[in-house]
């Protein structure tokens, strides 16, 4: 009897284990999303913590990337021409802007060109100098609406903007395997909406390849690929942070812009983005 | 004696099935702390005869960990709330959050440029004239050498934050701040702010000094010091290379509510800011100890610098 009780209650426990287990086993499969993503986060050097001074407190790891500088040199395509180009770009994730300035070689000896082009979350401007418009008599902002969408796009586009804007997407994102490498796909949301994005790993779980699938014919130009290779740290200040030593951006199969990266600084550098007054007016008249 | 070998063999089944929960019961019961959020307040608002709520204390409740990483996210203007759960205080955002995916703690150089990465992480930031955006970043990477407070020099204010001790008076308060290591190497400085209404001094007549001259009146149950008279020896946060003229004007607010006092200070200074800047709120506790004492601070001897080689720091 004592026997038969005991072998009762251990297929009850081994049931029951074995039911914590099913589920367990299933959240696993579910979680392969979230696996993926921290691993990609993690070959960036996205999510980190410090116990420095922490005493008993145990913070969780928080995605540390915000703002970053980086600059590099290569060519890029213009008015029918690929001219060598001087590349310089400041990002911020919270709030999303970025900051794009380019010198371009004059062709046969002719001018360089010298723009910036800036965008903060529903606002794009150009500069005719960097941070121009916020001062009176310190250069001048355009407003530059209709670039909006590709200014966010190229935010976006960089490996820190997938895994940020992969994980925002949350159930939307979705992981799969094709010719034995890891894709993530999701929709972009917001000014951005219409448009899928699929994010190409490599066996380091590095982002090297980036395309973008607008989903309407309005939105065609928005259709891109990116390639990211040479991932490493290239802050003079080290971070342990990992980002790419060469970009290379297509458009319709045509090379749009293919640079060596110098310098990326992913320290959380001083780079701001105040909307001038007028972009802002501009900004409102528009909607 | 088959059975025997049943019950074993379902026995083991049974207990690897559940050794995953076991272990994670074991690693959570070593979790005293997951989140930065300030202490709450409790118990009563005590106040003077004059009705006004009483600021008097030794506001070192949170011990050591005011000057470590979680305090320090905290005000950069992070909300670690929990395990899934980080907000930007400042532009409402969502920051992604994740487990720790090892039990083994950093080395010095990995939690140190970790460190660095947090204590930078929030968009509340001061707006400069664009002339001096690249001046505020090349200050904040040469911080090592560039920092006006690394060689045991006054924090200033409103970078010093929330005084350590106060003394309430019914025409003046003392403030406070111990000289701090680690994080930033500073000597100790006080204030003696009157509250007897009266004016500032033309500022062109004042020299500029770390602290200097702050007034105080209360508005409601708030205490606001109004201070300018600056020199510009000082950065107004504890990092970010956020240098200022002696133009600058600092509005600090004090508010207790019980055992909490919530400090902001918000910054003006035309000459080199585009727009006033706020800190977020920052929020200490009173020393539980009824009989709480500062101790006395240390010399400060800053002896690291000489020997450091590369660009990382605080």
């Amino acid at each position: 009897m004592r026997t038969k009780t005991t072998v009762l209650i251990l297929i009850v426990a081994a049931t029951t284990a074995c039911a914590v287990q099913s589920v367990s086993a299933q959240s696993s499969a579910t979680l392969d999303r979230t696996k993926v993503l921290r691993a990609a986060a993690d070959a960036l050097g996205m999510a980190r913590w410090s116990d420095i001074g922490a005493g008993a407190t145990r913070l969780p790891a928080i995605d540390i990337v915000n703002t970053m500088e980086f600059s590099g040199s290569g060519t890029s395509y213009s008015s029918g021409q690929t001219l060598k180009t001087e590349y310089h770009a400041a990002v911020a994730y919270n709030p999303p802007a970025m900051r794009v300035e380019m010198t371009r070689a004059g062709s046969g000896g002719g001018a360089s060109q010298h723009t910036i082009q800036t965008v903060r979350e529903n606002f794009a401007w150009n500069e005719s100098e960097t941070g121009a418009g916020l001062v009176p008599g310190k250069g001048t902002a355009t407003p530059a609406m209709d670039g909006l969408k590709e200014r966010l796009l190229q935010l976006w586009t960089l490996p820190f903007g997938v895994v940020k804007a992969a994980l925002a997407a949350g159930d939307k994102t979705t992981v799969s395997t094709e010719s034995g490498s890891t894709v993530i796909t999701f929709p972009l949301s917001g000014q951005l909406s219409g448009i899928t994005l699929k994010a190409t790993l490599d066996a380091q779980n590095f982002v090297t390849k980036v395309q973008t699938r607008p989903e309407n014919a309005a939105l065609a130009n928005l259709a891109f690929e990116t390639e990211y290779s040479g991932y490493r740290d290239h802050g003079e200040i080290l971070t342990d942070i990992r980002s790419p030593g060469r970009i290379v951006r297509k458009q319709g199969g045509r090379t749009v812009l293919d640079i060596e990266v110098k310098m990326w600084e992913a320290n959380n550098p001083y780079v701001v983005f105040p909307v001038p007054g007028n972009v802002k007016a501009a900004g409102a008249d528009s909607r | 004696m088959r059975l025997s070998r049943y019950c074993r063999i379902i026995a083991l089944v049974a207990a690897l099935c559940l050794l995953p929960a076991a272990v994670l019961g074991q690693e959570f019961s070593q979790i005293k702390r997951n989140n930065n959020a300030p202490p709450k307040p409790s118990g009563p608002t005590p106040r003077t005869p004059d009705g006004h709520p009483d600021l008097t204390g030794v506001w070192n409740g949170l011990g050591d960990n005011l000057l470590g990483v979680p305090n320090q996210i905290a005000n950069n203007g992070l909300a670690i709330e929990s395990e899934s759960v980080t907000r930007d205080l400042h532009s409402g955002a969502s920051i992604a959050t994740f487990p720790r995916n090892t039990n083994r703690p950093l080395n010095n150089e990995q939690a140190e440029r970790a460190a660095t990465l947090l204590r930078r992480v929030g968009s509340n930031r001061p707006i400069y004239k664009p002339e001096y955006w690249e001046m505020v970043k090349n200050l904040d990477a040469n911080a090592n050498e560039e920092d006006p407070s690394n060689n045991c020099m006054p924090a200033g204010i409103p970078r010093a934050g929330i005084p350590s001790y106060i003394g309430q008076f019914p025409n003046y308060f003392i403030f406070i701040y111990p000289g701090q290591g680690g994080l930033i190497a500073t000597q100790t400085m006080y204030r003696m702010i009157p509250s007897d209404g009266r004016k500032h001094t033309p500022l062109q007549e004042l020299d500029g000094t770390y602290t200097g001259e702050g007034i105080a009146h209360w508005e409601g149950d708030t205490l606001v010091v109004d201070t300018w008279g600056f020199n510009s020896n000082t950065w107004f946060d504890q990092l970010g290379g956020y240098f200022h003229s002696e133009n600058m004007h600092v509005i600090e607010r004090f508010h207790r509510d019980g055992n909490t006092l919530t400090w902001t200070a918000t910054v003006e200074d035309p000459d080199v800011l585009v727009e006033p800047w706020t800190t977020t709120p920052r929020v200490a506790l009173l020393n539980p100890k009824p009989g709480a004492m500062l101790p006395e601070s240390q010399p400060c001897s800053e002896r690291d610098l000489s020997h450091i080689v590369t660009k990382e720091h605080h």
